[in-house]
């Protein structure tokens, strides 16, 4: 018998009629769930004149207050403590806490009912089994087992379809790859730019080749690093492994994944998640493929804390290709290529800090790391680079730093103020990497 | 391999949480019995977002 090629080949091959009927359907029940049993989505509806029996049409979704993230944090200071009004259920219902990581300011809490969290598991078990993931596969996850969400469904779901999980949990990063090694794993979980740095750790510490180790794929999460081609290749490169994006959030859920066919995009789980694409200057709706906008996102089926038309921020944009896997759930091209926060003016030109991860990382010879500062000096804008050389690299320096610059011109339109660092010079990440740094709105010190 | 008759796999699902329901009244003083039908119910509802919400869906076109 043939293996099953879809965790469900009913919904993952549905048409996109069908699929966006039953988004329609699901949009109706969940808009009336957060306005009968939270206040805060009812006070939020009630201001903008929309109830749920006006929810007929796509039309009308598009007529749905957003949520910010800013708006959960003043909620949050409301009873019931600690999640304030958007709460949906009883308090004695939570039984997970977790909360974002703060990036972006003050982090907010996360509740989730049993019920949810199965959720969770089953969002993650589309990803994993399009992955590849099989019951035969041995799964090391490198991560500190807290109270970010991260990795922590993977491994439920993991477990779910059948895999022999190994929580990597409180091992240090060395005290890990003794242990892939030792029980010869088959797949691993973890950041971007956590698993380079494991990557260099091997090579450079332990004198470890990771790409002889048995490690045969890995599910990125968390940065947006496994779609920029540069980085994949160098993932891929170091590890030996297919290496595969996924995208989610604590607010949200689990909504995206790269599938074994890697068409240059990422599915959006289209039956747990309806995602809309909204123009970042006038907020219109964007149904065409190619355009990029922010994301507007409905997770269709959590119920302790809804997210309805949460305003995610990721920048993202439709692909105008469906993928040769067969799913017909829709790709977002190049999966999310930054946040809405992220991509700035500088001087006078528009700046994803991926674009300049793209470029760094294709230059043979600079290492994985990299740190850019925007300053503002005499009412100018200035970007600094910093990158690092690898020791065999050395006296090429010249020549690197003219394919960088030329490079960065031609892919950013600016020019920068390069700074070639020695090797393991620059910050090293656990996590998430805090390689951009804006400092022109920083107050100045006296 | 689609499951040919998923009318036939929704019937099963109904009937598996009509016994949870059951289960979980007669255990209502009985957390043995009642938390674990918690989690077999919020399984069961992961079965209906993958198959029983489109027979809904399908039975009111």
């Amino acid at each position: 018998m043939s293996e099953q090629k879809y965790w469900n080949p009913v919904l993952e091959t549905l048409p996109q009629e069908k699929l966006r009927q039953l988004q329609l359907k699901k949009f109706q029940k969940i808009f009336k769930w957060a306005y009968d049993h939270s206040k805060f989505h009812r006070r939020l509806y009630n201001q903008a004149g929309i109830k749920p029996e006006d929810i007929i049409s796509f039309a009308d979704i598009a007529r749905v207050p957003t949520v910010e993230k800013s708006m959960m944090r003043d909620i949050q200071r409301k009873d019931p403590f600690p999640y304030g009004d958007a709460l949906c259920v009883p308090l004695e219902e939570v039984t997970v806490f977790r909360q974002t990581s703060g990036t972006t300011g003050q982090p907010v809490y996360q509740p989730d009912t049993w019920q949810d969290w199965e959720w969770w598991m089953e969002c993650w078990s589309y990803i994993l089994w399009a992955q590849g993931y099989r019951p035969r596969d041995r799964v090391f996850i490198p991560f500190g087992y807290n109270i970010f969400v991260a990795f922590w469904a993977g491994h439920y779901a993991a477990e779910k379809i059948g895999c022999e999980v190994i929580p990597g949990g409180v091992l240090d990063t060395k005290a890990r790859i003794l242990k892939i090694q030792e029980l010869k794993a088959t797949a691993m979980m973890g950041t971007p730019t956590y698993i380079l740095g494991m990557a260099e750790t091997a090579r450079m510490k332990m004198n470890i080749d990771p790409s002889e180790l048995t490690i045969n794929k890995i599910t990125c999460a968390g940065e947006c690093g496994a779609s920029i081609p540069s980085t994949k290749k160098r993932l891929e490169e170091a590890w030996g492994a297919k290496v595969f994006d996924h995208a989610g959030a604590t607010e949200i859920g689990a909504w995206s994944f790269e599938c074994q066919d890697q068409p240059g995009g990422m599915h959006v789980n289209e039956a747990f998640f309806l995602v809309e694409i909204a123009d970042v200057e006038t907020g219109e709706i964007i149904a065409e493929p190619g355009r990029r906008g922010k994301m507007i996102i409905t997770a269709l089926d959590r119920q302790a804390q809804p997210c309805v038309r949460f305003d995610s921020k990721d920048v993202i944009e439709w692909s105008a290709e469906a993928c040769s896997c067969g799913r017909t759930s829709r790709l977002i091209k190049g999966g999310v290529v930054g946040r809405a926060d992220d991509i700035t003016k500088v001087k006078g030109v528009l700046l994803a800090p991926s674009a300049i991860e793209e470029v760094v990382r294709n230059i043979d010879g600079l290492g994985d790391e990299y740190e850019v500062i925007v300053e503002r000096i005499d009412d100018a804008d200035r970007i600094k680079l910093r990158v690092e050389v690898l020791p065999e690299a050395q006296d090429q320096c010249r020549l690197i730093e003219g394919e960088l610059a030329d490079q960065l011109r031609l892919k950013t339109n600016l020019r920068y103020d390069l700074e070639i660092c020695g090797c393991e010079t620059l910050p090293r990440y656990e996590v998430k990497a805090k390689r951009f740094k804006d400092l022109r709105h920083k107050p100045k010190e006296d | 391999m689609v499951p040919s008759d998923l009318n036939e796999i929704d019937a099963e699902i109904r009937l598996m949480k009509r016994s949870a329901e059951a289960l979980s009244l007669l255990g209502k003083d009985f957390p043995a019995i009642n938390r674990n039908v918690a989690r077999i119910l919020a399984s069961i509802k992961m079965l209906e977002i993958n198959i029983s919400d489109l027979i809904e869906l399908d039975s009111e076109s």
